[in-house]
């Protein structure tokens, strides 16, 4: 006899449907096969199939089975195939009876061999997809059931194990479909390690910060050891806005895909924020593999990136950051397949002024010698500090300053950050994939950043005396908006471009 | 159980799978023939076809079934033998498995024959 049940492959970020059938022939010699590109872990399925039916307490049928995942010619990766397989055995050798229940369902999830549905990866693209092509329901573990619980219109049904499913389908007890997860109700502030009334001094560096994080623009901090740059990258979690609730999503999107999500966990609630070592590969910043995986900018994407010590990356490293820094997303093309992600993130940089830090320092004498801090300053080339909108110095702090506190603690500056986001969030409402000024291109500059006549007449002299490139010249026209947007400005005026003009001047 | 009981096991299914064929009309060519690669169990002629049989016994369902026995190793093993049965050179081949379950008194519980299995 032969049995149907419908379950999704997903390449990268999308989904496709795929077509569990299994044979159960009366005759011929038994044989359990599965064909349709299985990688190793689906191959592997067999074994934990036939275990968890059997301890469930159901016969494994000593037939000829053949399992074939259909469309034939896309590779199956991961275990998210057993549980439609072993459903689809039990009902081809006529164990249990669907009565089209499975029709309009999906069935996704791997077993244990005790039969338990365990936690898989990329329940929320399941439940996407479902939502998608309108299939009315999902068979998902119910450690991972939260995860497509947010979506409107599927019913999730959540698994525990073979069993409950078998209950399920014959009637004897139904399973209770999941309760709707409101995604507004979870997301949280994050946490920072610092508050900013803990970084001395450095109110220049705060207010860049702050602009940084209202219209997420990138941003390079120059100084001595010592002065605060790390601290104050570590405390920018918290003044950064939640996430809203399309942004959470497109986020988790991406965390439930490589199962960084913990079971239990229905979404990712507070804004990404990696810090890789420097000592990071090329393709664990970007993505790749053989299998191609997200990279550090993909799980930062909508959130912060921090390069400490950006100097001491590899220049091939930085180098490949350059086109997904202007696109917001990256296309990673390799023998398996073609695939893209998103990342639109935040940078933040860290540098030291030269090689031994002190260059500039009005107490101590710079070590090093002028090739040096040459060689040192080639190591970030030209087209990553064109994209580098903010560059602020971040300068050794005074004696006196060292004992008083700062006045503006994070959640006030968060406050003016969540007012500027929101004036953001009003302007682009009607922009697909758009949420911050940054994120605009030139024709959105165009249409929001315009300038009256002395604020042209500035541009104008900026960019012949300090031979501005064109992206630079947008960039600028970003944060002014940016500027004049904390200050709850409808356009943009004088006081706004010169201090988004002073944010250009290089540091390094 | 020893390694003796099992080919008295053996020897006890073999029989019966040959009585089992000839009742159904197969005449029996050979017993265990073979050369350097190993052997087979039964080699038989269904009408024009020559059969080469494996036969698989087991005493209980406590290690798994016969079938299970078989496996894909065991099988290329038969073919290489069987390009070696010179009387089968011009005439169409098959193999086939029976597999026969015992009960602990060595009383047959099943016989199962799979035809045209490689």
């Amino acid at each position: 006899m032969l049995a149907k049940v419908y379950s999704v492959a997903h390449i990268g970020l999308i989904s496709v449907s795929v077509e569990v059938e299994v044979d159960v022939a009366s005759l011929g010699f038994p044989s359990f096969n599965i064909v349709g590109l299985p990688s190793k872990a689906v191959e592997e399925a067999k074994e934990r199939v036939k275990t968890a039916i059997v301890n469930t307490g159901c016969s494994f049928p000593q037939k000829k089975i053949t399992v074939n995942l259909a469309p034939a010619d896309l590779a199956k990766e991961g275990s998210c195939y057993d549980l439609p397989i072993a459903l689809g055995i039990l009902l081809a050798s006529g164990e249990i009876a669907a009565n089209g229940q499975l029709d309009n369902a999906i069935v996704y999830g791997e077993l244990s061999l005790d039969g338990t549905v365990r936690h898989t990866k990329g329940v929320l693209l399941v439940g996407i997809f479902a939502q998608r092509n309108r299939y009315k329901k999902v068979f998902v573990p119910k450690n991972s059931s939260r995860e497509a619980a947010v979506i409107d219109g599927i019913q999730v049904l959540p698994v525990i194990n073979l069993a409950s499913l078998i209950a399920h389908l014959t009637g004897i007890k139904k399973i209770k479909p999941a309760s709707k997860v409101i995604i507004d109700k979870l997301m949280r502030d994050a946490d920072s390690e610092f508050d900013f009334s803990e970084v001395l001094g450095q109110e220049q560096a705060k207010r860049a910060l702050t602009i940084a994080a209202a219209g997420s623009h990138n941003i390079l901090m120059s100084g001595p050891p010592g002065s605060g740059k790390t601290m104050l990258a570590r405390a920018l979690p918290g003044i950064l806005p939640p996430l809203t609730s399309k942004e959470a999503l497109e986020v988790t999107r991406i965390y439930s895909a490589i199962g960084l999500l913990s079971p239990g966990e229905s979404i990712v609630s507070i804004r990404p924020f990696r810090f890789p070592h420097h000592s990071s590969s090329l393709v664990g910043l970007i993505g790749g593999g053989s299998k191609p995986m997200p990279g550090e900018i993909s799980l930062a994407h909508l959130g912060v990136m921090f390069l400490d010590e950006m100097a001491e990356f590899p220049r091939s490293v930085l180098e490949s950051m350059r086109q997904p820094m202007e696109d917001g997303k990256v296309v990673i093309s390799r023998a398996a397949g073609r695939i893209e992600y998103p990342a639109v993130f935040l940078l933040v940089a860290a540098v030291n002024p030269c090689p031994c830090g002190y260059l500039n320092h009005p107490k101590r004498q710079c070590q090093c010698s002028l090739r040096q801090i040459e060689r040192y300053k080639r190591r970030i080339s030209g087209p990553i500090l064109d994209r580098i909108d903010l560059f602020i110095n971040v300068p050794f702090v005074e004696a006196e300053k060292l004992e008083g506190s700062s006045p503006d603690t994070s959640k006030e500056i968060r406050k003016r950050v969540l007012s500027a986001r929101q004036i953001q969030t009003e302007r682009f409402a009607s922009y697909q994939n758009i949420y911050t000024n940054s994120q605009m291109k030139n024709k959105h500059v165009k249409l929001f950043c315009q300038l009256n006549e002395e604020g042209k007449k500035l541009m104008r002299l900026a960019v012949e005396k300090h031979a501005l490139s064109t992206r630079s010249y947008f960039r600028i026209l970003k944060i002014a908006r940016t500027i004049a947007d904390l200050n709850n400005e409808k356009n943009i005026k004088l006081e706004h471009l010169a201090e988004a003009l002073q944010y250009r001047m290089r540091v390094f | 159980m020893t390694k003796s009981q099992n080919k008295t096991t053996g020897k006890i299914g073999e029989d019966l799978a040959a009585s089992y064929l000839k009742d159904k009309g197969y005449e029996i060519l050979d017993r265990n023939w073979g050369n350097k690669w190993g052997e087979v169990d039964i080699i038989g002629k269904d009408k024009e076809t020559i059969v080469f049989v494996e036969v698989k016994t087991k005493v209980g369902y406590l290690f798994g079934t016969p079938e299970e026995m078989v496996g894909f190793k065991k099988l290329s093993q038969i073919q290489k033998i069987a390009a070696f049965y010179l009387p089968a050179e011009n005439s169409p081949k098959r193999i086939d498995v029976v597999a026969i379950v015992l009960s602990p008194d060595l009383t047959p519980e099943r016989i199962n024959h799979y035809q045209a299995v490689y």
